[in-house]
Parts: C-alpha cells; structure tokens; sequence
C-alpha cells in the first residue's frame, strides 16, 4: 500500500489534476477559436486573490476558491472587450501582453509581498484534516497515515472539481450556446449572419476559461504553501497551451490527456533530466508535423466508436 | 414594399463596386437579381446584411434603417442569407448546421444548457424537431452524423438554405443557389424555392442559370458594372436592347 500511495506518487497525482483544470480552461477559450495566451495571468489573478483573501483577511478557502475565479473572470471581461476585437496571432499576443502586466504589477504591490510572494497559505489537505477532526471523524482510515489521508481528500476533491468541469463542459456542447460556440469557431462571420451574436458568445467563453483558470489557480495557491511571480510567469502559459497542442482542442479530454502526459513525462524523464527540454521540444515538432490536430480529434473518437459498434453488431 | 434601397452606393477605396441603385422589394415575390461576374450582386447582399456599410445611400426594411446594424441584428429582424462560396460549419453534422439557424429564435443560456431544465428540454426538442423538418423540405437525409463537410455538392447548397430557414426569416437572400448544379438538382431546386414563397417568405435570388430565373421570378433587376441597368418582368428583360447589350455585346453597324 505504502509503495503505490507513497507521497511523491499522490503529489504527482495532485499536479496532474489541478494541470487537466488547466487544460479544461484553455479548451473552454479555444471553443470559439480563439488562441489566448493569458490563462496564466488569469490563474495569477485567481491564486493571489484566493491567497490573499484566505491568508490576509481570514476567509475560508472553500469561498476564497470561487471568489478568485470570479476576480480572474471579471479581469477578462474588462480586457476582452478590447482584445477580442482581435484575432488568430493579434489576441495570443495581446493577452500574452496581459499575463506579463498582470506579473509585473503583482511583482510590485504591496499586498502580493512583491517577488517574496506570499508563504504560510494553509494548504487544502490541513484544511481537511482539521475539518475532519472537527466533525469527530478519525484522522486516517484503513492503516493509511494521517498524511496519506489528507491527500486522499485533497485528490478526491480536485477530482470533483474536474469531473464537474467535463460535465459542465459536455453539457454545454449539446446546448445552444455549446452550439454557437462551434458555429464561431468554425466560420465566425458566417455564424454572425446565421443571427449569433459572436461579441458576446465570444467573451462568454472568454470569462469561463478565465474562471476556470482562477479556480486552477486557487487551488494550486492552497496545495504549496507557497506562491510567487515566477509560478505564473509565460513558461507556465505555454505549457498550458502544449496540454492542448498536444491532446488537441476538438474536445475536453483532448487537453486533459495533454495535462495528464505533459505533467507524467517530466517526472518519467528525470533520470535524463539534462535532456529533458529537448525530449520535450522534439516532441512537439514530431506533433506539429504529423498530428497538428492533437492526439485526440473528432475523427478518433468516430473512428473507435465505428469499430466498437461494429464488433457490438457481429 | 418590406425592402427598400434607395440609392445606395458602394465603393472599395477608389473602385466603386454600386453606385446609386434604387430598388424596392414587395412581400412575397421573388427577386432575381442577374448581371455578368462582377457587376456587384453579391456586394449588394452584403450591404443589405450588414457585412459592410454602404458609402452612400439609405437601405430600410418595413420602414427602419438597417445601416449600422450588426449582421446578426440584421438575421432578427428577419434577412436570412445563404452564401455563394458554401459556408457550412464544416465539422458539425447537418442537423446541427440547421439547429445553430434557431439560434436567434432561442432563449437557453449557459445555465439552462447545463442543467437541461425542463423549459430547455422543450426548446432542444422543439429546434431538433423543426430542424428535422427543414431538413426534410430540402430533401437531405437526416439520420446521417458524418460532418456537413462530407455532403455532395448540391445538398452542401440546399442545407445552406435550410440553415437560412431555420433563422425564420421573412426575406431569405439566395447567393447563386443554383452554381455548379445539374440540370435535375436546378429543377429540384426551383421547386423548393416556390415552396419557400408559398411558406410566406419573400425571396431575393442571385443566379446565372437563366433558365431557372426566368422560371421562378416574379421580377428581374439587371446590375452591370455596379449600375442597375434594367428591372422588370422576366419577359420584359429578355427584350431589353441594354440588357442584351451587357450580356452578349454590342452588334457591329
């Protein structure tokens, strides 16, 4: 028991799910077609509020959570009205722009601790533990180590988190606005003429990566103790945006696979750690030149559901 | 009259692709509008739609001014148009192309999408049936799930239609529907366009296919070289010496 949950193994674990978060939000951007570059300044805006709202004024982390994706998903209302009157290369480099003011400017407040960061936030696991106690529950179950326990939690949390999410995200493919989302992202003029407003739908799906972003972020600030500029820098962008390069956009469990690998691979990859950047950049090339649609498309999934319905029929 | 355009203008930097048409359409008829490549048809749709403004000029329907709004205002108010280089939402299957047409006739929002509340069961359904329907009426099959991209030629043109129904429109503007069709699909097709002017639909049609014109429209307008140069009856037009002219040239005295 104690080799498979060991806490290095739960702690991989944890990553791998608040990444496929990640990978959820940039998704729910890339439903309209648009390329932004700001997830990670959207998770930032999320992680500090949380973290400041949890460490600095007491609020517990279960409203703090949400109220940092709010913070982030009202961030991007104010910036997409502008920024979404761009397009293809113009808005990824546009909100680019944004993720670096927004590390600038919590590089030099005084409420963010500047490039100290914040430390001491309580994390979601002694939050859970303490909440069990409370509630008179025991602390461990089954010989598993209190620790053990805590993180079980934590995972069983964040797996909600993210189920909820898939839900959410499949649910609105078959709605109405799922479906303006793919008549934008398919020929964004034609939609406007089909009578879809795509301003609108456009920012809608804008403000619902970013709040999916600040919830990523939020959580991530309750699983470290510990967060600062450099954790939302463009590095953590575009390893956002490679969970969906490399999983593929068509659909959410595209970028959840894209998260699941890219998370596995660093982590497979140490023993080699010197090449890993390469490993990592070679992959992406073979990626770009023989599956620009990522591992996962619309195709694959009719594909195996032909054969699967086909040995069903025999 | 529901449609009219007073002497609207167009002009691309120094190219003028309209200049002072005037035209008016009345409910319930079918328009043709014909001319040679490029004489500015399919500029007029656009500015009529919303794509563009106009440079100069008024465009009203029922009495409002329909410059400065934006295209999907435009679909609302009741112009639903279909394009002449075919613009499908490719990788959706058909029914959806058509179900995202009753997008401006439907009220769920995110919220309702996500917990399929029972006022948005009744929609869903009520825009699948009515989708199913359309469908029908152009005669495509709707069991198929493979993408629009993958429908033959013809029946890519006729959902696009179908898709412009969904939109309830009561002027639909077709974009040369007839382009690239057999001589079976046109007549197919010239049935399913007096069937949308007995449904109570004004229609607007820009076609090359003479035959189909003279059969299915009530009037004619002529545009050559951004100037409307003739209007009236298909019998009348086939006559007019100007029209002649722009189509076949000049005779030599």
């Amino acid at each position: 028991m104690d080799i498979i949950l060991n806490q290095y193994y739960l702690q991989i674990a944890v990553f791998v799910l608040v990444n496929a978060i990640l990978g959820v939000s940039i998704y729910m951007t890339l439903s309209t077609g648009q390329l932004s570059l700001g997830n990670a300044g959207f998770m930032s805006i999320g992680a500090y509020t949380c973290a400041i709202l949890t460490v600095k004024a007491g609020f517990p982390v279960y409203l703090a959570i949400p109220i940092g994706g709010i913070a982030a998903s009202f961030i991007s209302v104010i910036i997409g009205f502008p920024a979404l009157r761009l397009t293809g290369i113009y808005l990824a480099i546009a909100t680019l722009g944004f993720g670096e003011v927004v590390r600038v400017i919590v590089l030099n407040l005084k409420v963010t601790n500047g490039a100290l960061g914040i430390s001491g936030i309580p994390t979601l696991g002694t939050k859970i533990s303490k909440m069990m106690s409370s509630l008179g529950l025991p602390q461990s179950f089954g010989g598993l180590s209190a620790q053990q326990t805590s993180t079980l939690l934590v995972l069983l949390v964040l797996l909600l988190t993210l189920a909820f999410l898939v839900f959410f995200c499949t649910r609105l493919n078959r709605s109405r606005v799922g479906r303006a989302f793919a008549a934008i992202k398919a020929d964004e003029s034609a939609a406007e003429a089909m009578g879809i407003n795509t301003t609108f739908y456009k920012l809608l799906a804008f403000a619902l990566g970013a709040l999916i972003a600040g919830i990523a972020g939020g959580l991530s600030a309750h699983l470290t103790f510990f967060i600062g500029p450099k954790d939302f820098a463009y590095h953590r962008t575009v390893e956002i945006l490679l969970y969906a390069v490399l999983g593929g956009s068509d659909l959410v469990v595209g970028p959840i696979i894209g998260a699941l690998l890219l998370t596995l691979l660093p982590e497979l990859l140490r023993s080699a750690s010197n090449y890993r950047l390469m490993i990592y950049g070679a992959l992406l090339v073979t990626m770009m030149a023989f599956r620009p649609q990522g591992l996962i498309s619309e195709e694959t999934v009719r594909y195996w559901k032909g054969k699967l319905g086909r040995r069903r029929n025999q | 009259m529901t449609l009219v355009l007073d002497q609207v203008s167009k002009s691309f930097g120094g190219l003028a692709a309209l200049s002072n048409v005037s035209f008016k359409v009345n409910e319930g008829e079918i328009v043709g509008i014909i001319g040679p490549n490029g004489a500015g048809k399919t500029t007029l749709f656009n500015l009529i739609t919303g794509i563009f403004p106009p440079t100069e000029g008024k465009i009203t329907y029922q009495g409002k001014s329909l410059l400065g709004l934006r295209p999907y205002k435009v679909t609302e108010l009741g112009l639903a148009r279909t394009f002449q280089n075919i613009r499908l939402f490719g990788h959706l299957s058909p029914l959806d192309n058509v179900m995202v047409g009753a997008h401006c006739r439907t009220k769920s929002g995110v919220w309702k999408g996500l917990w399929r509340t029972p006022s948005q069961r009744k929609e869903e359904k009520a825009t699948r049936e009515r989708a199913q329907t359309l469908l029908k009426l152009v005669g495509i099959e709707e069991d198929t799930d493979s993408p629009a991209s993958s429908l033959p030629y013809g029946q890519q043109r006729r959902l696009e239609i179908a898709r412009a129904l969904a939109t309830e429109p009561k002027i639909i503007l077709l974009d040369e529907p007839a382009a690239g069709m057999n001589e079976s699909e046109t007549e197919d097709l010239r049935l399913l366009i007096k069937k949308i002017q007995t449904m109570g639909n004004t229609v607007i049609l820009i076609e090359h296919d003479m035959n189909l014109v003279m059969n299915v429209c009530d009037r004619l307008m002529v545009i050559n070289f951004g100037q409307k140069i003739a209007e009236g009856t298909p019998t009348e037009i086939q006559q007019n010496p100007l029209v002649i002219e722009a189509y076949l040239g000049r005779e030599e005295a």
